[in-house]
């Protein structure tokens, strides 16, 4: 008796919620339909799609941006209008503050409909492997923008080629790489020579370590720092391997920096860290506390991006206009050949998802990225906000401009024909020329990749830090990506 | 039925309760599991695959590496911080000075409101072998050589129980002192009657009545203890990964980063069996009624 | 081991202990410790106390620091180049007005209906027995377990369906309750003599009343406990707001926060911003926490007797 009324009851609460869960449901309905009429590219139920697509006076273009757009969420609506202004199309910017992989999986999933998502590389190819974005190819080949050469050269295609040849992406910036960024005025200052092979890279950076380079008359400074591996190719260089995967022509899966050729360069940092001159913080620092050891002279070499060159030049000049400081980009160590290994940044780009309603909207808006107008919103920012044109034709920065370092999404536009009117900043276009023309590859990376690089970097630490000799260390390395599968 | 309706007004004051998990979570919760078994794409059909997911994570030595580490850092991480938020509760409530123990219970709250990233940070500056205030100590104290705490293993998990039971005292201590001022006064009475000094009233009085809030207090952080997360993305690096990664940076990286929901929702259900069954170890074990 | 019970009913409700204030917190001569134990326990709390304070001072000290000076590597006691750049910039790069007042009202409205509802849901399960309790227990357990990851996508899709993105009541309705907000009440209201309760009922009071009656205002202090947790956890929430809310004019501040101190991190971006920026983000977000601890810390010396000099 007792277990008919328990069940009776049981089904009596499930009832109540579900009715309760049913009403919620259709109240909220009435004000799902509210915020659609309030904002029609946001039109759930099919049937208002369709009503949006009839009136081709509404479209909105939707974006979910990683980079583009204002800084703040009110220069983001100023950057929609100044678009608008310059295009006519209508646009909506979602600019996630953090966790962009959070928001746009859930986004997606969750049956939203976005013209245009921004990615980086590992995104896009998951994206591509699920089947989630559009085949662009001749979307833009029929593009007179977007196919011109002199746009988009044509090589860094291939960067985003997946198949035979399928092209699901197009372009946000053409993007440098990393590189060692020396401290120049040091060098000068105890008359150093440019060092190009280890061992006068060592003696760069023990006098860095020893001679007092920034004249406070305390040994607080290091020669070099990093970011765990992030990043020594620029002396992995010397010994030729390249990070993260090579994959040969059978298929076949090698790591370079699990083979004993990197082994003096393991070595090579070993002696750096026993004497002090490496920043012993380099297992812990990211890439923030590196930048402004940087900046605050502790230490004489960081390796990172060709664009920090400038500003970091830039950040010290307009903190004190009399510095000493300049920063500069060095190609790192040459291997016995004399070339040089470096890595360029994998590319960013921005994809269509299948689902999304205004696909011509979408190219039209790449074509206006990448065509002048563009690249100076994409890099100076809006006029009359980030700046201004004098009566001379004249680009000036406003105090806000000055602020955002030119840097609106697409700080370095693939635009080859663009030139920014500002000026770029001191240091920064040359070392871009050092990535650009020491033939600096993309790494390669796999759905593993992940998986094999903490066993790469558990080793190659041990191996740094000397708790390992090097030979051993990259032994045990090898053998446990192999047992793991992750190499052939 | 008339006991029932005796309680009518009791269930009625748990529906909100039940509605909001019934539509926030459980469902949810149900459509998760789908996840599982199916091959995950956003967009688009997703083929049902049965339980090749679950089987992939099983299958997975990183995933047993993660479900150890956490049972490490999380077991030491639940003793310690057990022991240490009742000390301080114990502590602040032999504090005669009304002012005193209200700057002091403020300030042992402190590190709560911050998040993982800038107590985290703070406390790699701390334990940095160049200069860090640790390793000053351990200067002044003659130990040698600066030790890098935080890129040796043997550190790494003592390091982040540390840590975390130094974060979350205060605010664990906050529900003792709360259930502390609930202990009905007239058993200190009996007990001052009977003799008992400050110490005995402790150990016969203010204990024993903490119990059920202990045991409380133990089963919320058992769990929450396998969804442990922030801390350990701020304060790991690359040499202790081994050693300090966790469930859910393993569901993040391999689910979340990759946009694997697939994987994600399965390893997400072992984590809530693997916590269920914790939960019940427990209740069997210290012999608390869940209910 | 000895162990002393509560009295009979009678004694606990009227009897002569209630009318002063409990001996715990009184200090009254014969319950102080030996005065060379004290001063121990003093000396402890105030090392511990040291340390907890590092992080606030850190933030602050960073905060008032030039942007340069800001950057040197270590802690510092005292600003190594006195400037409030850091706060004239968060003031002069948003208006942080608009998602201050957000936040405000999600904050308090989210966490007066959640304290609401939590005490009604302990106080149900503070009854020791009624037909479906171990269900209801076993009900709340499993939504303890779920990681919010699990349950991401499927999550967004019920705000959507039920119209609720973009809206502020999106973030109030996430965790509008909690397994264990509803457990801690539970415990806390099990304080409070059994009795009452029965007594109660037997005068013909109903539920609720017995619960604002009698429960909320004995175990005022556990109140007061999960008000604070939910208001911090409220004022913090990140991932919802993250997650749900895409127009700027719903921004929460820690959302608009975020959007301004974004780390650069290995991505080629060029966009900066210095730690005292960042770190005056920071203590702007946090102070209306640490302006709402004395209010709530008043609660914890009070609770029974308070409560029961009212009825």
């Amino acid at each position: 008796m007792s277990s008919i009324r328990r069940s009776t009851g049981f089904t009596l609460l499930v009832a109540a919620a579900i009715t309760l869960s049913a009403c919620g449901n259709n109240a909220a309905g009435n004000g799902n339909t509210a915020t659609a009429s309030g904002s029609p590219s946001q039109g759930n139920a099919p049937a208002q799609t369709a009503a949006a697509t009839e009136k081709p006076a509404k479209q909105t273009l939707r974006i979910l941006s990683g980079v583009a757009g204002g800084k703040t969420p009110e220069e983001n609506e100023q950057f929609e209008q100044e678009i608008e202004r310059l295009t006519g199309i209508e646009i909506e910017i979602e600019k996630p503050a953090a966790d962009y992989s959070k928001k746009l999986m859930a986004a997606l999933a969750g049956g939203e409909k976005y013209d245009l998502v921004y990615m980086g590389k590992t995104e896009m190819d998951q994206l591509v492997d699920q089947g989630v974005l559009t085949r662009l190819n001749d979307l833009i080949e029929a593009s007179p923008v977007l196919s011109d050469p002199a746009v988009i050269e044509p090589g860094e295609w291939e960067q985003v080629k997946y198949g035979d040849g399928d092209i699901y992406s197009i372009f946000n910036k053409k993007e440098g790489g990393t590189l060692p960024i020396v401290r120049q005025d040091w060098m000068d200052k105890l008359e150093l020579d440019q060092p190009t092979t280890l061992d006068e890279f060592y003696t760069v950076l023990k006098a860095f370590k020893e001679q007092d380079p920034d004249g406070n008359g305390q040994a607080d400074t290091y020669g070099l720092s990093t970011s765990g591996l992030y990043d020594i190719q620029g002396f992995m260089s010397a010994a030729g391997v390249k990070y993260r995967y090579v994959i040969d022509s059978e298929g076949k899966r090698s790591i370079p920096y699990a083979t004993e050729a990197a082994v003096p360069v393991y070595e090579w940092f070993a002696k750096l860290y026993k004497e002090g001159i490496l920043d012993p913080n380099f297992a812990t620092n990211d890439t923030a506390k590196m930048r402004e050891l940087f900046l605050s002279d502790r230490v004489g070499m960081v390796t990172y991006w060709d664009a920090w060159v400038g500003l970091f030049n830039n950040m010290r000049q307009t903190e004190d206009p009399d510095t000493a400081f300049v920063a500069k980009g060095i190609t790192g160590a040459a291997a016995p050949d004399g070339s040089y290994m470096l890595r360029r940044g994998d590319p960013s780009v921005w994809g269509i998802p299948v689902n999304a309603e205004h696909p011509d909207a979408a190219i039209a808006f790449m074509e206006f990225w990448h065509s002048e107008p563009g690249n100076i919103l994409s890099t100076l920012g809006i006029e009359g906000v980030d700046w201004t044109k004098g009566s001379d034709g004249s680009y000036a920065l406003t105090e806000t401009g000055g602020e955002h370092g030119m840097d609106h999404g697409a700080p370095f536009p693939s635009n080859t024909k663009f030139v920014n009117p500002i000026g770029t900043l001191p240091g920064a276009m040359e070392a871009r020329e050092m990535i650009f023309s020491n033939n600096s590859a993309v790494e390669l990376s796999t759905a593993d990749w992940p998986n094999a690089e903490k066993i790469v970097q558990s080793y190659a630490f041990k191996a740094m830090m000397g708790e390992l000799p090097a030979a051993e260390a990259v032994k045990s390395m090898n053998a446990e990506l192999k047992s793991a599968g992750l190499i052939d | 039925m008339p006991r029932f309706r005796q309680h009518t007004g009791l269930y009625l004051m748990f529906i909100p309760v039940i509605v909001y998990f019934l539509i926030f979570l459980y469902f949810p919760l149900l459509r998760a599991f789908t996840i599982s078994l199916q091959e995950f794409r956003m967009i688009g059909d997703r083929p049902f695959v049965g339980l090749d997911q679950y089987k992939a994570v099983l299958a997975d030595p990183f995933f047993w590496q993660a479900l150890k580490n956490t049972l490490m850092i999380g077991a030491g991480q639940l003793a310690f911080g057990f022991v240490a938020s009742l000390l301080a509760a114990l502590s602040l409530g032999e504090v005669l000075n009304p002012l005193f123990r209200k700057i002091n219970q403020m300030i042992l709250y402190l590190p709560h409101l911050f998040s993982w990233v800038i107590v985290g940070g703070i406390w790699i500056v701390l334990l940095s072998p160049d200069g860090g205030m640790i390793n000053e100590l351990l200067k002044l104290a003659g130990l040698g050589q600066p030790v890098h705490f935080l890129a040796e293993e043997r550190y790494a998990r003592w390091i982040m129980i540390g840590t975390s039971v130094w974060k979350e005292m205060g605010y664990t201590c906050i529900i003792y002192l709360a259930a502390m001022t609930l202990i009905n006064p007239s058993l200190y009475e009996a007990a001052r009657i009977d003799g008992a000094g400050r110490l005995k009233q402790l150990l016969y009085v203010t204990l024993p009545q903490l119990v059920p809030t202990m045991k409380t207090v133990f089963v919320l952080q058992l769990l929450g203890v396998l969804r442990m997360f922030d801390q350990l993305v701020v304060m790991r690096n690359p040499a202790i990964y081994r050693e300090v990664d966790v469930l859910m940076t393993y569901v993040y990286e391999n689910g979340i980063q990759q946009f694997q929901m697939d994987l994600a929702s399965a390893a997400s259900f072992l984590i809530i069996a693997a916590t269920l069954l914790l939960t019940f170890i427990f209740s069997r074990v210290s012999k608390y009624d869940l209910s | 081991m000895q162990s002393y019970k509560i009295a009979a009913p009678a004694a606990s409700k009227r009897g002569k202990g209630l009318n002063r204030r409990p001996r715990l917190w009184s200090g009254a001569a014969d319950t102080r410790l030996h005065p060379a134990l004290r001063a121990v326990n003093g000396l402890l709390l105030i090392l511990l106390s040291l340390t907890m304070i590092l992080p606030i001072w850190n933030s602050l000290i960073i905060s008032l620091s030039g942007s340069l000076a800001s950057m040197q590597p270590g802690l510092r006691f005292l600003p190594a180049d006195f400037s409030l750049e850091g706060y004239q910039r968060v003031w002069s790069r948003m208006a942080l007005w608009r998602p201050f007042m957000n936040n405000v009202i999600v904050t308090f409205a989210g966490t007066l209906l959640h304290v609401l509802l939590c005490s009604m849901a302990g106080y149900t399960l503070m009854i020791r027995f009624f037909p479906f309790k171990r269900l209801l227990v076993g009900f709340l357990f499993v939504t303890m377990t779920v990681p919010s990851e699990a349950i991401l996508i499927p999550l967004y899709i019920v705000n959507k369906e039920l119209g609720l993105l973009n809206t502020l009541s999106a973030l109030v309705l996430s965790g509008i309750v909690s397994g264990f907000s509803i457990l801690l009440m539970a415990s806390f209201f099990r304080s409070v003599p059994y009795e009452m309760q029965e007594s109660a009922r037997i005068d013909g009071a109903g539920d609720l009343r017995i619960l604002f009656r009698i429960y909320m205002p004995l175990a005022a202090s556990g109140i007061a406990t999960v008000t604070l947790f939910e208001f911090v956890s409220r004022w913090n929430q990140f991932t919802p707001a993250l997650l749900y809310i895409s127009d700027s004019s719903k921004y929460t501040l820690q959302i608009a926060l975020r959007s301004l101190i974004i780390l650069s991190d290995s991505t080629s971006g060029s966009d900066v911003t210095t730690p005292n920026v960042r770190m005056a983000g920071v203590m702007i977000a946090i102070l209306p926490l640490l302006a709402i601890y004395p209010f709530v810390q008043r609660y914890f010396v009070q609770g029974l007797t308070a409560g029961a000099m009212k009825e």
